[in-house]
């Protein structure tokens, strides 16, 4: 086995025993990839047990990079896990797929295994510092702040609002309420001087280096630019800048990140935002993986939800919701858009039992499959900022 | 790869099941060749199937049963991967027919309360379809939440609070089963799909279930469905020794209370176990020895009246009520806490990942307690023998339906990573008395999980004496070629004798 490997079924070996010890699979049904496949190979308990197998000389990473595309990094299985649930706290432990899955693609990567799509992806990401995400904007350096045209913002100040490649690019009404919404309620932000993409997509896919640099360039950025603080609209960029960049740059990492949904919930809160165009629409929320299994947030969409008149809201818990995902995370839709498609589908079909007309999402990844998902069954989706600003009568 | 498993042969199975849908990857076989009963890791590579297929329908399932007994070629059914006495572990090599696409909902009957289901769908995922019509399908092993239709099928399980309304084999009405050479047939009682009771000619559902896959494969299965229950009780109670809590478990068992679904007695061994992390069972003070605990489910007024008679039961055989806290919190969680890798424990207190045997025999409720401490013993022996063995305690179930037998428990953690061929041997040879002390008391080695794994296998023509020549009489005919499964039961016996 070379080294790198040998170092690495090191590292994740007793994590990666604590899971084949207890092989049982608890964690598969509520896993977005194995509802749509059914195979075993593209599971949680499988991702761990490849380590094992790895451990022992029966597997290489050559065998099994490609296994690994199949996962959106939703979180569903680490909190469906008994080894988290139940005894994580007194252990200090809980199953950690999702850093597995990543550091197997990384492992991969470093070894020269690329997955086609991910390394085009990467590729022209690199050249032109955004995700080339297909939208009305070409992706271009110097189109990144198109999406602001005509909302006189300034560049700079102490908070920044940071929009990620999709919503920058493609789903620019997402950005363009954030920012009409903060206006309203007179909270002073401005945009990044040259921003780049998060890298927290290189690094799911694997391309830890890119991301790194990317974040370098970012951090820098704030930096020069005197910012404290980051509005971040994206539950990926939200996982990037809380998860990642704290990693990369240790105790020196001292910039606030501000998750604008809990940001709005508490404007609502202090009454500096009242919603009052009523909208008419029967909806139910779809909770981001990443804001409802990976960061707890599932409280304050709720409570927007709640605020806005003439909603019919048909909520589904959160707890309910681990099994559901739009496929759109971890680089699947890149690698594999026809898994994508499929998980969307379904999540739309949950909707759809409920009777609702529209379903309600927070984070502009998922928002591109479940539409595409949606107009097949006559469901809107909408994005919780847009509808927020719908009903303060700031439309984009 | 076999000699028989050549291109040729892939290409027929990429045929039948189109491309995707066979796999030769070496990892797509490593993680069909393990269940989560213990499992010696330094011989995985012995227990690797030659290929992996994943079919869609019964018509696929009996193409490839009819390619494999044409040439020859063993044949592994794998649904969930849950089963705990390595049913889905191939010994032979050959083609796992992993059935876990096949999981869709045909029908639901609400006239006849019954549905038609896939054999590769799990209960949980279908009772929250069943929810909107108020309906549950009851089979619920601690399992409940990975097990599937077809592994419930191959091994005839227990349910555990669900058997208030039977076990699998009184919920499954019937199913469709591809025979060994590849000829699809309905089984049930009767001809009837629906039919729960019938008296026309032999009854086969019995022999089509908990054969572990040894005489085909299920695909598509008719279950029975309940009313969801309107209202619940489960109380907990507290013993200060083992022998109180023994007779009040077997004094509410025969109580005869109509709302009664089951219920779990834990001796010292299991208290002990579970006081290892601090969630459940500290706050308890140590006086606290042992515990059962009971559920009843029905309308409101009819779990109340019955609830009362069963606390007045247990309060007059010693037990303490835990209050309802306790009781709904732990229910709730009833199903995956009680097999935790971190809870192992060397002898010198330092916690490992150790793996989970579940022993699962069916004892009568007199022989509860001489097995209780044969069966502690041997895990004693065996801690002594070696460090990677633990000993986690036991449980005894018993329910509704039964009352009078048990399915008792010990469970044993094994620290795999450290498993060699001698701790190997001495597991094999205490899975084996494990077994023999079941025999003894009269009672059956396995109530749920089946008994095929080394060691306790070999006992199985003592337990089932002339019956067990019946099964090799039966193998032989509906399996000529040995295909299903080989090496399971010790059925390849059938053949040599044969020849
Ligand atoms: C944590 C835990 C708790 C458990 N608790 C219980 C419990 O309370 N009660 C209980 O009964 N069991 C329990 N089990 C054991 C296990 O879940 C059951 O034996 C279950 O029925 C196996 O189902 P499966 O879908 O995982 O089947 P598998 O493990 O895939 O297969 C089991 C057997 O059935 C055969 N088989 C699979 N599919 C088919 C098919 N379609 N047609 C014919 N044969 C087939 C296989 O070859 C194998 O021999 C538990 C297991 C775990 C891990
Ligand atoms: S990830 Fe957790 S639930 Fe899934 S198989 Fe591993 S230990 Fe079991
Ligand atoms: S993180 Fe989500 S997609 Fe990935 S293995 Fe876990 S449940 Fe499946």
């Amino acid at each position: 086995m070379p080294d790198p490997e040998k170092e690495f079924a090191e590292e994740w070996r007793d994590a990666a025993y604590n899971c084949f010890s207890s092989g049982h699979k608890f964690c598969r049904e509520v896993c977005p990839v194995m509802q749509v496949t059914r195979n075993e190979s593209w599971s949680p308990t499988a991702f761990h047990a490849n380590v094992v197998a790895m451990e022992k000389g029966e597997l290489e990473v050559a065998d099994v990079a490609a296994d690994y595309v199949n996962c959106t990094g939703c979180g569903a299985c680490e909190l469906r896990c008994p080894n988290s649930l139940f005894t994580g706290d007194f252990y200090r432990f809980r199953t950690r797929t999702v850093d597995l899955v990543k550091a197997v693609r990384g492992l991969a990567v470093e070894q020269g295994l690329h997955q086609p799509g991910w390394q085009r992806w990467n590729l022209l990401t690199d050249e032109r510092r955004h995700e080339p995400v297909l939208g009305a904007t070409p992706v271009e350096q110097a189109r990144v702040r198109d999406w602001a045209d005509g909302l006189d913002l300034p560049i700079g100040g102490e908070s920044i609002l940071f929009v990620d490649c999709e919503a920058a690019f493609h789903r620019t009404s997402v950005p363009r309420s954030v920012a009409r919404i903060l206006n309203l309620a007179g909270y002073p932000f401005g945009l990044m001087n040259e921003q780049w993409c998060c890298g927290g997509p290189a690094a799911e896919m694997g391309y830890e280096e890119q991301a790194r640099r990317f974040a370098r360039h970012n951090l820098d950025d704030w930096r020069a630019a005197g910012v404290r603080r980051v509005l971040v609209l994206d539950p990926h960029d939200y996982i990037t800048f809380t998860e990642d960049y704290p990693k990369y740059f240790g105790d020196a990492y001292d910039i606030e990140i501000v998750l604008v949904v809990e940001l709005l919930a508490e404007l609502i809160r202090e009454g500096r935002l009242t919603p009052h165009v009523p909208v008419e629409r029967a909806v139910t929320y779809h909770d981001p993986c990443r804001l409802n299994k990976r960061k707890g947030v599932w409280r304050e969409p709720r409570e927007i939800l709640r605020a806005i008149p003439g909603l019919t809201f048909h909520d589904v818990d959160r707890v309910t919701q681990w099994s559901y995902c739009s496929g759109g995370g971890g680089g699947l839709p890149v690698e594999k858009p026809e898994l994508t498609a499929k998980i969307s589908e379904q999540r739309v079909g949950k909707a759809a039992e409920l009777g609702v007309d529209t379903l309600v999402s927070a984070c502009p990844w998922s928002e591109r499959p479940l539409s595409e998902a949606g107009a097949a069954r006559s469901i809107d989706v909408v994005d919780l900022h847009e509808l927020l600003a719908e009903s303060l009568g700031v439309a984009p | 790869m076999s000699v028989l498993i050549g291109d040729p042969v892939l290409d027929e199975l990429r045929q039948i099941l189109g491309p995707g849908h066979v796999l030769t990857g070496k990892a797509d076989r490593l993680n069909r060749a393990r269940v989560p009963a213990p499992f010696p890791v330094h011989r995985w590579a012995e227990r690797m199937p030659d290929l992996v297929v994943l079919p869609a329908s019964t018509e696929e399932v009996a193409e490839v049963l009819k390619l494999a007994n044409r040439l020859r070629i063993p044949v592994v059914p794998r649904d969930g991967g849950t089963g705990l006495t390595d049913g889905a572990v191939p010994l032979c090599g050959g083609i796992v027919v992993d059935v876990k696409r096949i999981n869709a909902i045909r029908e639901i009957d609400l006239g006849n309360r019954t549905c038609t289901v896939g054999t590769g769908i799990n209960a949980l995922k279908l009772n929250e379809v069943l929810a909107r019509h108020d309906l549950i399908y009851p089979d619920d092993p601690a399992s409940y939440p990975c097990s599937l239709v077809g592994g419930r099928i191959g091994t005839s399980g227990w349910s555990l609070i669900g058997s208030r309304y039977g076990h699998s084999r009184d919920l499954v009405l019937s199913f469709d089963h591809v025979l060994p050479t590849g000829k699809v047939i309905h089984v049930g009682d009767g001809i009837g799909r629906k039919i729960t009771k019938s008296s026309s000619g032999y009854q086969l559902k019995h022999l089509f279930m908990g054969h572990q896959g040894t005489l085909g494969i299920a695909t598509e299965a008719t279950l029975k469905l309940f009313p969801r229950p309107e209202a619940e009780f489960s109380p907990f109670w507290a013993f200060e020794d083992y022998d109180s809590a023994y007779r009040a478990v077997g004094a509410l068992a025969r109580a005869g209370v109509a709302t009664f679904a089951g219920a779990v007695l834990f001796d010292e061994w299991k208290v002990a176990y579970l006081r290892r992390d601090d969630e459940a069972y500290i706050p308890q003070p140590s006086s606290v020895k042992a515990l059962v605990c009971a559920a009843l489910y029905g309308y409101e007024d009819e779990v109340r009246a019955g609830g009362r008679r069963l606390m007045r039961i247990a309060r007059s055989h010693g037990a303490r009520y835990l209050g309802d806290e306790i009781s709904e919190g732990d229910w709730a969680a009833r199903h995956d806490r009680y097999a935790t890798p971190l809870h192992g424990r060397t002898r010198s207190g330092q916690v490992v990942p150790m793996s989970w045997h579940c022993e699962d025999a069916s004892i009568n409720y007199t022989g509860l307690p001489a097995v209780r401490l044969a069966w502690h013993e041997i895990a004693d022996r065996l801690r002594r023998e070696s460090d990677v063995f633990d000993d986690w305690g036991m449980f005894a179930y018993t329910n509704g339906a039964t009352g009078a037998d048990y399915l008792t428990e010990i469970d044993i953690g094994i620290w795999e990573q450290r498993l060699d061929d001698t701790a190997w041997e001495a597991w094999v040879r205490a899975k084996r008395d494990l077994a023999a002390v079941s025999l003894a008391h009269g009672g059956s080695i396995s109530a749920c999980h089946g008994s095929c794994r080394e060691g306790e296998v070999d006992l199985v023509p003592e337990e089932l004496g002339g019956g067990y020549d019946v099964m090799l009489d039966i193998k032989r005919t509906i399996d000529p070629n040995n295909i299903m499964n080989p090496g399971k039961y010790l059925l390849d016996q059938a053949y040599a004798e044969k020849s």
